[in-house]
Protein backbone atom coordinates (compact mmCIF):
# COMPACT_ATOMS: atom_id res chain seq x y z
CA UNK A 1 0.00 0.00 0.00
CA UNK A 2 1.44 3.31 -0.98
CA UNK A 3 0.46 6.65 0.25
CA UNK A 4 0.71 9.66 -1.89
CA UNK A 5 1.22 13.01 -0.43
CA UNK A 6 0.07 15.93 -2.40
CA UNK A 7 2.12 18.99 -1.87
CA UNK A 8 0.55 22.26 -2.70
CA UNK A 9 2.23 25.57 -2.81
CA UNK A 10 0.42 28.77 -2.44
CA UNK A 11 1.65 31.86 -4.19
CA UNK A 12 -1.15 34.14 -3.09
CA UNK A 13 0.15 37.42 -1.74
CA UNK A 14 -0.56 38.36 1.85
CA UNK A 15 -2.92 41.36 2.05
CA UNK A 16 -1.09 44.62 2.64
CA UNK A 17 -1.91 48.28 3.09
CA UNK A 18 -0.92 48.95 -0.50
CA UNK A 19 -3.44 46.47 -1.89
CA UNK A 20 -6.21 47.21 0.60
CA UNK A 21 -9.24 48.85 -0.99
CA UNK A 22 -10.30 50.09 2.43
CA UNK A 23 -7.01 51.97 2.81
CA UNK A 24 -7.50 53.44 -0.66
CA UNK A 25 -10.86 54.85 0.43
CA UNK A 26 -9.36 56.12 3.69
CA UNK A 27 -6.42 57.80 1.90
CA UNK A 28 -8.71 59.40 -0.70
CA UNK A 29 -11.11 60.82 1.90
CA UNK A 30 -8.19 61.89 4.11
CA UNK A 31 -6.56 63.78 1.22
CA UNK A 32 -9.83 65.50 0.24
CA UNK A 33 -10.65 66.51 3.82
CA UNK A 34 -7.13 67.70 4.76
CA UNK A 35 -6.97 70.99 2.81
CA UNK A 36 -10.54 71.89 3.77
CA UNK A 37 -9.96 71.26 7.46
CA UNK A 38 -6.60 73.04 7.34
CA UNK A 39 -7.96 76.21 5.76
CA UNK A 40 -11.02 76.27 8.05
CA UNK A 41 -8.77 75.73 11.05
CA UNK A 42 -6.58 78.65 9.94
CA UNK A 43 -9.37 81.08 9.04
CA UNK A 44 -11.61 80.26 11.99
CA UNK A 45 -8.71 80.16 14.48
CA UNK A 46 -9.24 76.53 15.41
CA UNK A 47 -5.78 75.14 16.14
CA UNK A 48 -5.81 72.13 18.43
CA UNK A 49 -3.21 73.89 20.54
CA UNK A 50 -1.08 77.02 20.63
CA UNK A 51 2.66 76.90 21.18
CA UNK A 52 4.59 79.76 22.77
CA UNK A 53 8.22 79.26 21.69
CA UNK A 54 9.61 81.89 24.06
CA UNK A 55 8.49 79.97 27.14
CA UNK A 56 7.80 76.48 25.70
CA UNK A 57 4.23 76.83 26.92
CA UNK A 58 1.43 74.90 25.20
CA UNK A 59 -2.18 76.04 25.50
CA UNK A 60 -5.13 73.99 24.34
CA UNK A 61 -6.99 75.62 21.45
CA UNK A 62 -6.32 79.18 20.33
CA UNK A 63 -4.51 81.45 22.77
CA UNK A 64 -3.20 84.96 22.27
CA UNK A 65 0.47 85.80 22.74
CA UNK A 66 1.12 86.75 26.36
CA UNK A 67 2.79 90.04 27.23
CA UNK A 68 6.60 89.72 27.57
CA UNK A 69 6.53 86.03 26.60
CA UNK A 70 7.18 86.39 22.87
CA UNK A 71 4.98 85.32 19.96
CA UNK A 72 2.38 82.54 19.80
CA UNK A 73 2.52 79.86 17.09
CA UNK A 74 -0.63 78.28 15.66
CA UNK A 75 0.79 76.33 12.70
CA UNK A 76 1.43 73.18 14.76
CA UNK A 77 -2.11 73.33 16.09
CA UNK A 78 -3.60 73.74 12.59
CA UNK A 79 -1.69 70.68 11.44
CA UNK A 80 -2.85 68.66 14.46
CA UNK A 81 -6.45 69.71 13.74
CA UNK A 82 -6.00 68.74 10.07
CA UNK A 83 -4.46 65.33 10.84
CA UNK A 84 -7.04 64.35 13.46
CA UNK A 85 -10.00 65.71 11.48
CA UNK A 86 -8.90 64.03 8.26
CA UNK A 87 -8.33 60.73 10.05
CA UNK A 88 -11.90 60.87 11.36
CA UNK A 89 -13.26 61.71 7.88
CA UNK A 90 -11.17 58.89 6.37
CA UNK A 91 -12.48 56.45 8.96
CA UNK A 92 -16.07 57.50 8.27
CA UNK A 93 -15.55 57.13 4.52
CA UNK A 94 -14.49 53.52 5.06
CA UNK A 95 -17.88 52.85 6.60
CA UNK A 96 -19.75 54.21 3.58
CA UNK A 97 -21.52 51.79 1.25
CA UNK A 98 -19.23 50.73 -1.57
CA UNK A 99 -21.38 52.28 -4.30
CA UNK A 100 -20.76 55.69 -2.70
CA UNK A 101 -17.10 55.31 -1.71
CA UNK A 102 -16.22 54.00 -5.18
CA UNK A 103 -17.57 57.18 -6.72
CA UNK A 104 -15.60 59.72 -4.71
CA UNK A 105 -14.14 62.04 -7.39
CA UNK A 106 -10.37 61.56 -7.29
CA UNK A 107 -9.58 64.89 -8.98
CA UNK A 108 -10.56 66.66 -5.74
CA UNK A 109 -7.32 65.39 -4.21
CA UNK A 110 -5.17 67.64 -6.41
CA UNK A 111 -7.74 70.38 -7.03
CA UNK A 112 -8.54 71.28 -3.41
CA UNK A 113 -4.97 72.10 -2.32
CA UNK A 114 -4.72 74.38 -5.37
CA UNK A 115 -8.03 76.06 -4.50
CA UNK A 116 -7.16 76.70 -0.85
CA UNK A 117 -3.72 78.17 -1.60
CA UNK A 118 -5.05 81.54 -2.83
CA UNK A 119 -7.24 81.71 0.28
CA UNK A 120 -4.24 81.03 2.51
CA UNK A 121 -2.20 83.59 0.56
CA UNK A 122 -5.02 86.12 1.04
CA UNK A 123 -4.98 85.43 4.78
CA UNK A 124 -1.34 86.51 4.74
CA UNK A 125 -2.32 89.94 3.38
CA UNK A 126 -0.54 91.91 6.15
CA UNK A 127 2.74 90.54 4.81
CA UNK A 128 2.01 91.62 1.22
CA UNK A 129 0.74 95.11 1.96
CA UNK A 130 3.35 96.45 4.38
CA UNK B 1 19.65 67.74 24.02
CA UNK B 2 21.26 70.27 26.37
CA UNK B 3 24.51 68.27 26.67
CA UNK B 4 25.18 68.99 22.99
CA UNK B 5 25.34 72.68 23.84
CA UNK B 6 28.33 71.97 26.12
CA UNK B 7 30.35 71.33 22.97
CA UNK B 8 28.85 73.62 20.34
CA UNK B 9 27.20 77.02 20.41
CA UNK B 10 23.45 77.42 20.13
CA UNK B 11 23.70 78.97 16.67
CA UNK B 12 25.99 76.11 15.49
CA UNK B 13 23.44 73.57 16.75
CA UNK B 14 20.58 75.19 14.82
CA UNK B 15 22.78 75.68 11.76
CA UNK B 16 23.61 71.95 11.75
CA UNK B 17 19.90 71.11 11.98
CA UNK B 18 19.18 73.53 9.15
CA UNK B 19 21.87 71.92 6.98
CA UNK B 20 20.37 68.47 7.61
CA UNK B 21 16.94 69.89 6.77
CA UNK B 22 18.35 71.32 3.52
CA UNK B 23 20.12 68.08 2.59
CA UNK B 24 16.95 66.07 3.12
CA UNK B 25 15.09 68.62 1.00
CA UNK B 26 17.67 68.25 -1.79
CA UNK B 27 17.24 64.46 -1.83
CA UNK B 28 13.45 64.83 -1.77
CA UNK B 29 13.59 67.38 -4.57
CA UNK B 30 15.72 65.06 -6.70
CA UNK B 31 13.45 62.07 -6.12
CA UNK B 32 10.25 63.99 -6.80
CA UNK B 33 11.64 65.73 -9.88
CA UNK B 34 12.79 62.41 -11.34
CA UNK B 35 9.44 60.82 -10.63
CA UNK B 36 7.40 63.77 -11.91
CA UNK B 37 9.35 63.98 -15.18
CA UNK B 38 9.10 60.21 -15.63
CA UNK B 39 5.34 60.21 -15.11
CA UNK B 40 4.56 63.42 -17.02
CA UNK B 41 6.91 62.85 -19.96
CA UNK B 42 7.67 59.12 -20.05
CA UNK B 43 10.56 58.12 -22.28
CA UNK B 44 9.67 56.26 -25.45
CA UNK B 45 11.65 53.32 -26.74
CA UNK B 46 14.42 54.69 -28.93
CA UNK B 47 16.86 53.10 -31.28
CA UNK B 48 20.50 53.51 -30.30
CA UNK B 49 21.97 54.81 -27.08
CA UNK B 50 19.77 56.77 -24.69
CA UNK B 51 20.96 60.27 -23.80
CA UNK B 52 20.94 62.00 -20.41
CA UNK B 53 17.42 63.39 -20.77
CA UNK B 54 15.98 60.06 -21.90
CA UNK B 55 17.63 58.27 -19.00
CA UNK B 56 16.33 60.98 -16.64
CA UNK B 57 12.80 60.28 -17.90
CA UNK B 58 13.18 56.51 -17.80
CA UNK B 59 13.20 55.92 -14.04
CA UNK B 60 10.67 53.52 -12.55
CA UNK B 61 8.46 55.97 -10.65
CA UNK B 62 6.82 53.46 -8.31
CA UNK B 63 10.18 52.71 -6.70
CA UNK B 64 10.36 56.30 -5.42
CA UNK B 65 6.96 56.49 -3.69
CA UNK B 66 7.84 55.19 -0.21
CA UNK B 67 11.15 57.09 -0.17
CA UNK B 68 9.37 60.32 -1.16
CA UNK B 69 6.82 59.88 1.67
CA UNK B 70 9.53 59.14 4.22
CA UNK B 71 11.67 62.05 3.05
CA UNK B 72 8.71 64.46 3.06
CA UNK B 73 7.85 63.47 6.65
CA UNK B 74 11.48 63.64 7.86
CA UNK B 75 12.09 66.99 6.16
CA UNK B 76 8.79 68.25 7.55
CA UNK B 77 9.50 67.15 11.13
CA UNK B 78 12.99 68.63 11.10
CA UNK B 79 11.64 71.84 9.55
CA UNK B 80 8.90 72.00 12.17
CA UNK B 81 11.53 71.74 14.91
CA UNK B 82 13.67 74.49 13.35
CA UNK B 83 10.52 76.63 12.94
CA UNK B 84 10.35 77.10 16.73
CA UNK B 85 13.78 78.74 16.72
CA UNK B 86 13.09 80.60 13.46
CA UNK B 87 10.02 82.30 14.98
CA UNK B 88 12.16 84.10 17.53
CA UNK B 89 15.71 84.24 16.19
CA UNK B 90 14.99 84.90 12.51
CA UNK B 91 11.50 86.24 11.99
CA UNK B 92 11.57 88.98 14.62
CA UNK B 93 14.82 90.56 13.32
CA UNK B 94 13.53 90.29 9.73
CA UNK B 95 10.29 92.00 10.78
CA UNK B 96 12.34 94.82 12.28
CA UNK B 97 14.24 95.24 9.03
CA UNK B 98 11.08 95.17 6.92
CA UNK B 99 11.45 91.87 5.00
CA UNK B 100 7.67 91.46 4.97
CA UNK B 101 7.26 89.79 1.58
CA UNK B 102 10.08 87.33 2.28
CA UNK B 103 8.38 86.43 5.57
CA UNK B 104 5.00 86.18 3.84
CA UNK B 105 6.36 83.73 1.29
CA UNK B 106 7.90 81.72 4.11
CA UNK B 107 4.54 81.48 5.89
CA UNK B 108 2.99 80.39 2.57
CA UNK B 109 5.71 77.76 2.24
CA UNK B 110 4.72 76.38 5.65
CA UNK B 111 1.12 76.11 4.42
CA UNK B 112 2.29 74.35 1.24
CA UNK B 113 4.35 71.84 3.24
CA UNK B 114 1.33 71.09 5.46
CA UNK B 115 -0.98 70.63 2.46
CA UNK B 116 1.58 68.28 0.90
CA UNK B 117 1.57 66.22 4.08
CA UNK B 118 -2.19 65.80 3.72
CA UNK B 119 -1.98 64.22 0.26
CA UNK B 120 0.90 61.83 1.00
CA UNK B 121 -1.22 58.77 1.96
CA UNK B 122 -3.21 59.02 -1.28
CA UNK B 123 -0.06 59.61 -3.34
CA UNK B 124 1.55 56.52 -1.77
CA UNK B 125 -1.53 54.37 -2.34
CA UNK B 126 -1.89 55.32 -6.02
CA UNK B 127 1.80 54.63 -6.67
CA UNK B 128 1.60 51.28 -4.88
CA UNK B 129 -1.16 50.42 -7.34
CA UNK B 130 0.80 51.71 -10.33
CA UNK B 131 -0.48 48.92 -12.58
CA UNK B 132 -4.09 49.98 -12.13
CA UNK B 133 -4.88 52.21 -15.15
CA UNK B 134 -7.81 53.73 -13.23
CA UNK B 135 -5.27 55.68 -11.17
CA UNK B 136 -3.00 56.83 -14.02
CA UNK B 137 -4.32 60.38 -14.18
CA UNK B 138 -4.51 61.03 -10.43
CA UNK B 139 -1.06 59.50 -9.91
CA UNK B 140 0.41 61.86 -12.50
CA UNK B 141 -1.43 64.92 -11.11
CA UNK B 142 -0.43 64.26 -7.51
CA UNK B 143 3.21 63.61 -8.37
CA UNK B 144 3.52 66.81 -10.42
CA UNK B 145 1.70 68.77 -7.69
CA UNK B 146 4.01 67.45 -4.96
CA UNK B 147 7.07 68.21 -7.12
CA UNK B 148 5.91 71.81 -7.68
CA UNK B 149 5.18 72.18 -3.94
CA UNK B 150 8.62 70.85 -3.11
CA UNK B 151 10.36 73.22 -5.53
CA UNK B 152 8.41 76.17 -4.14
CA UNK B 153 9.25 75.25 -0.53
CA UNK B 154 12.88 74.66 -1.37
CA UNK B 155 13.39 77.95 -3.18
CA UNK B 156 11.54 80.01 -0.56
CA UNK B 157 13.53 78.37 2.23
CA UNK B 158 16.74 79.03 0.35
CA UNK B 159 15.92 82.71 -0.21
CA UNK B 160 14.93 83.15 3.43
CA UNK B 161 18.19 81.60 4.57
CA UNK B 162 20.00 84.07 2.31
CA UNK B 163 18.10 86.92 3.98
CA UNK B 164 19.08 85.72 7.44
CA UNK B 165 20.50 82.43 8.67
CA UNK B 166 21.22 81.21 12.19
CA UNK B 167 24.92 82.16 12.13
Amino acid sequence: MTATVELTTSKTKAPSLATSEAFGIFATAFAIAAPIIYVVSELASLPLFTYHPGTNRVDLGWAAARPNEGPAMYWYGWIATMLIGSTVVGGLAMALPRRISENIPLFLIWLLPLLVLPILAYALMPFWTR
Amino acid sequence: MDFVLDYISVSTFWTILLIFHSLLAVVLLGALTHQAIAVAMPARQIAGQAGFVTRFRSVYGAAYASAVCLLWVLTFVLGAWIYTKYRIAIRIPLERTGYWKTLGFFELKEHVAALGLGILPAYWYFWKNAKNPKYDHIRKSLTVLLAVMCWFAFLVGHVLNNARGFG
